[in-house]
């Protein structure tokens, strides 16, 4: 009976990364094919990407961009994991790490607590801002979908309106728009590395991963939020308040939301200005299907995603188009969603098989053996 | 392998039922016939010529056609589109697609009209659309898995006579089900599926439903009938003055439940008769809390729970088996060990002080696997993995295992096979004895009868008649359910007079 | 699971302790410039003058601004026999991307560099830094280091031109300005466009609309949006379109065309001569000029002749920089119009009239 477990376990492993490697290598043919038919050579591409992507500054690069990628990609699978598609995950860190930006200027603390009021600040925008999808979705029925969508674009007028000389922002000479710098107490440290420095956000991230899946497994309230992610109606007569439960998962992900601007904001620009990164959280949404909402797997989607960025970034300098990324990383995403739903539906049939041939064998051990051998 | 050395002859033009327990293998059976698994060896013979059946496609080209127990059909679609969804090449999607059906339709007495929704459609209704899509497709042999677990014995009628129909005509009609009279009142042959594997032919004229049941299950059967009371004057649960009404889909206000009041006390079970869709879900959903009522109160055990949450009604002590298992009890994804903690998650063992206790959980998950004989390799498997039985089984065992003071079920025995449906019986038995009250729906009469020290009948949403299950027959109760009789049932003959004038005044 | 866990976590140290370890390991600048051979000395030929170019978003093809920095390099390849390697930006990059693409250009031995955009100034601050034998250059931004060269234009002195042209020529005395995005840069537009539009004519109203806002750059790069915005002012009696939005510029261009007596006024470069807008040219009344070009080809070339100067450079109405376009005859040929843009450019360049560059609000 052990033995047997065992086997089921190492079967789900198996079928658990069957997916995404099928999808990768399914993106590497595909782009393999578009460089051919570009009358590129594609090995040579590949050879080009994967030296530029292990050096120690595209190391650092890497960690650093999937940090952020990270933050984003959590972010987008905590809704996930209770079926809510939080597209608004880009609104969210962007209001969160502008007020966090204006708010961090404002004050002047000793180090520790500054930080942790920047980022307290930024999370609560980010739950704030994504917690008006969860509320209309309850009691007006707005899909979050529309509703967060509609958001980002609210942020972002939001954002341009306050953005501004004379507002919360000022003109530099360079002829950007930004807010004010934060004082280095609120700078958060860097490790310096041979590669550059490497933000020491990524810390915090992988406390986010870590309560993430502790959070989800370990908890009620993770039970509670999966089962609602499961079945909307075996939660509901479970016990579990559906309602309340989209209201908190949208403003946990809008929470984790807010820290997505944080490394930007912490650990490099010290303000917020025209150049802020923007569209990180569709990256998100990518990064979590890749990594099946499982904060391993979404640590690995955000580190081939910053890879791909950077070693793609490089092709165009090896002479060849720097979209290739845009096509490697669309490809990916889309054989992902089918990988993982032609594995999913195999594994289940599988284990349907499994289980009645198990059965079977319980039942009527010598006869069987006699049958099948 | 689910399957060895099965053998089964089906003769054109007759009714050839298919039964055994959950688990023997009867679904493998039909899903290779189907073409939805392939057998690792053997080989399957249609009209004289071997066939190999890779699809369904493939089966459906020699004339096999398959009714799921699931329906699978698209609520917002009229039921011409349903029909022709997926075989718009056969006769197109207009005018000759609603000849061809209604040609279908007359021929063998189905009774369907073509451009109703289907979400405005019964039970009995669907399963009529969807033996036509088979027939459509130009099926031959029909496959029925288990098509009289949702109907009520009127409906179950209509359903053989469309069946008889088919037959007269030539088609051939395999059926599967659990329940043995029925199987014995259609059925032209009869094979007994036992553990993977063929135990039996019998022709229906010769064996009774108690042989047949022990032909399934390989040894003698417990019977459901208990007659000594464990009914106490303690009440338990008190439903009283309670009242729902819901916007339907036509956007009309409809009070589906109305003036529902009774109480059940400790030892005692109370069973709810009624044709499906009388407002029974909804009483049930009531009492859990997943649904609010307009007025009405609910006390448990001295307590009001009427504004409860459903959680805490749970914890409060009632024990829940659903209508509906796939989509009120488990995680079908998920895990049994997960499955066992859901609806429990704020209880021991399963958690404490927030934080869940994942090996506490599978441990007794462990126990309930052994106690509930929840036939599985492990408590790592998907719960969609198992069969319908064994899947009731875990959820009768988690309800069970937090010493519920009510235990709601609804259906606990539908599409279960007879050896765990005796299991069942027995486990609420003997809860029972143990002070347990309960609220029993069923469409199972014979069910209710055994096993109900009460039993009211619901029409319309209001608890028009009750009967004293010891005298009542499955009839009385039955016509009571259509409404025709309301009252006290001990009479019948009388009382469906008596009340006659009562049901003009009360009526709608 | 649990096994999964420990894989991942496997992979994920392994990951980490390659960066580790690759603090004693080659970088990304140094193996390029040692493995780059084959990449770079494609352009290596000739005299040894190596331009490399970082575009902003968009790059070659914009039809803006972008293009006239790459038709200044275009002419310094033919005229120099200058090598080039161009690159540009993606998009939602931070600093950290186009920090490594002007290292990427220095690291192999690209002299001089030329950022297109204020959002290089503050990767190229870094980047100067650690590259001090290199010379840079950056358009529209200033930073501040001995190697940097700020390309700068007075857009607000030419936009006040045409907004002289403008007041003349509308009939209606109500005229629109629309903006690309609305950034520092074109709001720079908007305002001497608007002082030059008041100081003519101070009954006249000017109605300014951006395409988008910040980070949204589309509006540089929509013309079906530019043209509806032309439309929509068109609809309100508007009679002078000044846009100063890209290739949206071009929408807005057509929507212009499609109204008897109305005109269009074009940017950066002489649209009346653009291909692309051959067919509706006649309404282009005249464009307001910034010769990106010609400043990208007069850095290279003062490189080339050792003559280069760091700082700001500014490209204004005096030194030709910027300007007004009289290529369209309908427009040339109204001298009564002309005498009086070019008296209000003569107050400019004696410093008699400076147009504002940021808007009220």
């Amino acid at each position: 009976m052990n033995k047997l477990l065992k086997k089921i376990d190492g079967e789900r492993l198996l079928l658990g990364l069957a997916a995404p490697v099928l999808a990768v290598v399914t993106a590497l043919v595909v782009t393999a094919l578009v460089l051919l038919a570009s009358g590129k050579e594609p090995f040579q591409a590949f050879n080009v990407m994967l030296d530029y992507g292990s050096k120690a500054d595209s190391q650092i690069y890497i960690l650093n961009k999937a940090t952020t990628y990270y933050l984003a990609g959590i972010a987008v699978a905590l809704g996930f994991r209770m079926n809510l598609f939080n597209i608004g995950v880009d609104g969210q860190y962007r209001m969160a790490a502008f007020f966090a930006a204006v708010v961090g200027a404002q004050l002047h603390l000793p180090g520790v607590l500054h930080i942790l009021v920047i980022v307290l600040v930024a999370m609560l925008v980010g739950a704030m801002w994504a917690g008006i999808a969860g509320l209309l979705k309850v009691t007006r029925g707005v899909s979050e979908v529309i509703s967060t969508i509609m958001l980002n674009a609210i942020a972002t007028s939001v954002i341009a309106y306050l953005l501004s000389p004379g507002r919360l922002a000022e003109l530099d000479a360079s002829g950007n728009v930004s807010t004010k710098v934060i004082p280095d107490s609120g700078h958060l440290f860097n490790i310096a590395t041979k590669g550059g420095s490497l933000y020491g956000f990524i810390f915090v991230a992988v406390i986010v991963g870590i309560a993430f899946w502790w959070g989800l497994s370990r908890t009620r309230f993770g039970f509670d939020l999966r089962t609602a992610g499961g079945s909307d109606s075996a939660a509901l007569a479970s016990g579990v308040n559906v309602k309340r439960m989209v209201v908190t998962a949208m403003l946990l992900s809008g929470a984790i939301a807010g820290l997505v601007g944080m490394p930007e904001l912490l650990n490099n620009s010290y303000q917020y200005s025209l150049n802020f990164p923007t569209g990180i959280g569709f990256t998100g949404i990518s990064v979590a299907l890749l990594g099946r909402n499982n904060p391993i797997g979404v640590a690995i989607g955000a580190l081939l995603w910053a890879f791909i960025e950077r070693a793609t970034g490089h092709l165009e300098f090896a002479g060849y188009d720097k979209e290739i990324a845009g096509v490697v990383q669309g490809v990916i995403v889309l054989a992902v969603v089918i990988a993982y739903e032609l594995v999913r539906r195999y594994g289940l049939r599988r284990q349907q098989s499994r289980v009645g041939r198990q059965l079977a064998a319980q039942a009527v051990p010598s006869k069987n053996q006699e049958v099948s051998a | 392998m689910a399957n060895h050395d099965i053998d089964i002859t089906v003769s054109r033009g007759t009714v050839h039922a298919l039964v055994g327990e959950n688990g023997a293998g009867k679904s493998t059976l039909m899903k290779i016939l189907y073409g939805m698994q392939r057998p690792d060896e053997g080989t399957i013979t249609v009209n004289g010529e071997r066939v190999e059946l890779h699809t369904p496609a493939d089966a459906i080209a020699r004339g096999i056609g398959m009714v799921h127990q699931h329906f699978m059909l698209a609520d917002n679609l009229t039921v011409l589109e349903n029909v022709v969804l997926g075989a718009e090449r056969l006769h197109g999607i207009g005018g000759r697609a609603r000849n061809a059906i209604k040609k279908i339709s007359d021929a063998y007495g189905l009774d369907v009209r073509p451009d109703v929704l289907v979400e405005h459609l019964g039970v009995a209704d669907r399963q009529r659309i969807e033996i036509l899509k088979v027939l459509y497709r130009g099926a031959r042999t029909l496959i029925l898995d288990e098509p009289t677990a949702v109907l009520v014995p009127q409906e179950v009628e209509a359903l053989f006579d469309n069946l008889r129909e088919l037959k007269s005509e030539g088609l051939t009609v395999i059926f599967i089900s659990h329940k043995l009279d029925e199987v014995l009142s259609v059925a032209d042959a009869i094979t007994v599926i036992r553990r993977g594997t063929t135990v039996a032919s019998v022709n229906p004229r010769e064996v009774n439903a108690r042989q047949l049941a022990e032909l399934m299950v390989g040894s003698e059967l417990p019977s459901p009938e208990t007659r000594e009371s464990t009914v106490t004057d303690v009440p338990m649960l008190t439903v009283d003055g309670l009242r729902l009404s819901e916007i339907d889909p036509d956007g009309i206000d409809r009070v589906v439940l109305d003036s529902i009041g009774f109480t059940i006390h400790k030892g005692e079970v109370l069973g709810i008769a009624g044709v499906e869709g009388n407002g029974q879900a909804e009483l049930v959903e009531a009492i859990m809390g997943m649904r609010k009522p307009d007025n009405g109160t609910v006390t448990l055990d001295g307590k009001d729970i009427s504004q409860a949450l459903t959680r805490t009604r749970r914890e409060a002590g009632i024990g829940y088996v659903p209508e509906d298992r796939h989509r009120h009890a488990l995680l079908l994804e998920a895990p049994l060990w997960e499955n066992r903690i859901l609806g429990h998650v704020t209880e021991q063992p399963n958690s404490r002080r927030g934080i869940l206790n994942p090996a506490a959980a599978r441990r007794d998950t462990e126990r309930i696997v052994a106690e509930y004989d929840v036939r599985t390799p492990g408590i790592d498997v998907t719960a969609a993995s198992l069969s319908g039985g064994n899947q009731q089984k875990l959820i009768v065992g988690r309800e069970m295992s937090h010493n519920p003071k009510l235990l709601i079920a609804a259906h606990p025995t539908r599409g279960v096979d007879v050896g765990a449906q005796a299991q069942i019986w027995d486990q609420i038995r003997e809860a029972r004895r143990e002070g347990l009250a309960v609220l029993l729906i069923s469409a199972d009469l014979d069910e209710l009868i055994g096993l109900s020290d009460t039993l009211r009948v619901m029409y319309r949403g209001r608890l028009v008649a009750d009967a004293d299950p010891s005298t009542v027959t499955p009839e009385e109760l039955g016509s009571a359910m259509t409404g025709a009789a309301r009252g006290h049932l001990e009479h019948p003959a009388q009382d469906a007079a008596d009340t006659a004038d009562e049901t003009d005044q009360a009526g709608e | 699971m649990r096994r999964v866990t420990q894989l991942a976590a496997v992979v994920l140290s392994g990951s980490l302790g390659m960066a580790s370890l690759a603090a004693c390991g080659s970088t990304s600048d140094s193996g390029s410039t040692a493995g780059s051979g084959s990449t770079a000395s494609a352009g290596a030929g000739g005299g040894g003058l190596k331009v490399g170019m970082a575009y902003d978003i968009g790059g070659r093809g914009d039809q803006s601004f972008n293009d006239s920095a790459a038709r200044g390099l275009d002419q310094a390849k033919s005229t120099l026999g200058a090598s080039v390697k161009e690159l540009s930006a993606g998009a939602n990059e931070t600093d950290a991307d186009k920090t490594q693409r002007l290292k990427d250009l220095a690291g192999a031995g690209y002299n001089p560099v030329i950022a297109i955009g204020y959002s290089y100034a503050g990767s190229l601050a870094t980047v100067a830094k650690e590259f001090p034998n290199t010379k840079f250059a950056i358009v529209d931004s200033t930073v501040d280091a001995p190697n940097v060269t700020n390309l700068v234009f007075t857009e607000e002195q030419s936009s006040y031109l045409v907004g002289v042209a403008a007041a003349l020529k509308s009939k209606s005395h109500k005229i629109g300005f629309i903006g690309g995005v609305n950034v520092p840069l074109i709001n720079k537009f908007e305002a001497g466009f608007t002082a030059g539009v008041k100081a003519t004519d101070p009954s006249a109203t000017v109605t300014p609309q951006y395409l988008s806002q910040p980070p949204d750059t589309k509006g540089f790069s929509s013309p079906d949006l530019g043209k509806a915005a032309a439309q929509g002012m068109l609809d309100k009696g508007i009679d002078v379109v000044y846009a100063a939005a890209g290739s949206s510029g071009n929408g807005a261009i057509e929507a212009v065309a499609g109204k008897s007596g109305a005109w269009a006024i074009g940017v950066d470069s002489d649209q009346y001569n653009q291909d692309a807008l051959a067919k509706n040219k006649a309404v282009i009344l005249t464009s307001a000029l910034k010769n990106v070009d010609v400043a990208v080809l007069d850095y290279i070339k003062s490189f080339k002749d050792n003559s280069l100067k760091t700082g700001t450079v500014t490209f204004d109405l005096k030194s030709g920089g910027v300007g007004y376009s009289k290529s369209n005859p309908a427009f040339a040929s109204d001298s009564a119009t002309i005498a009086k843009i070019e008296t209000a450019k003569q107050a400019i360049v004696d410093g008699k009239v400076t147009p504002p560059t940021t808007v009220k609000k």
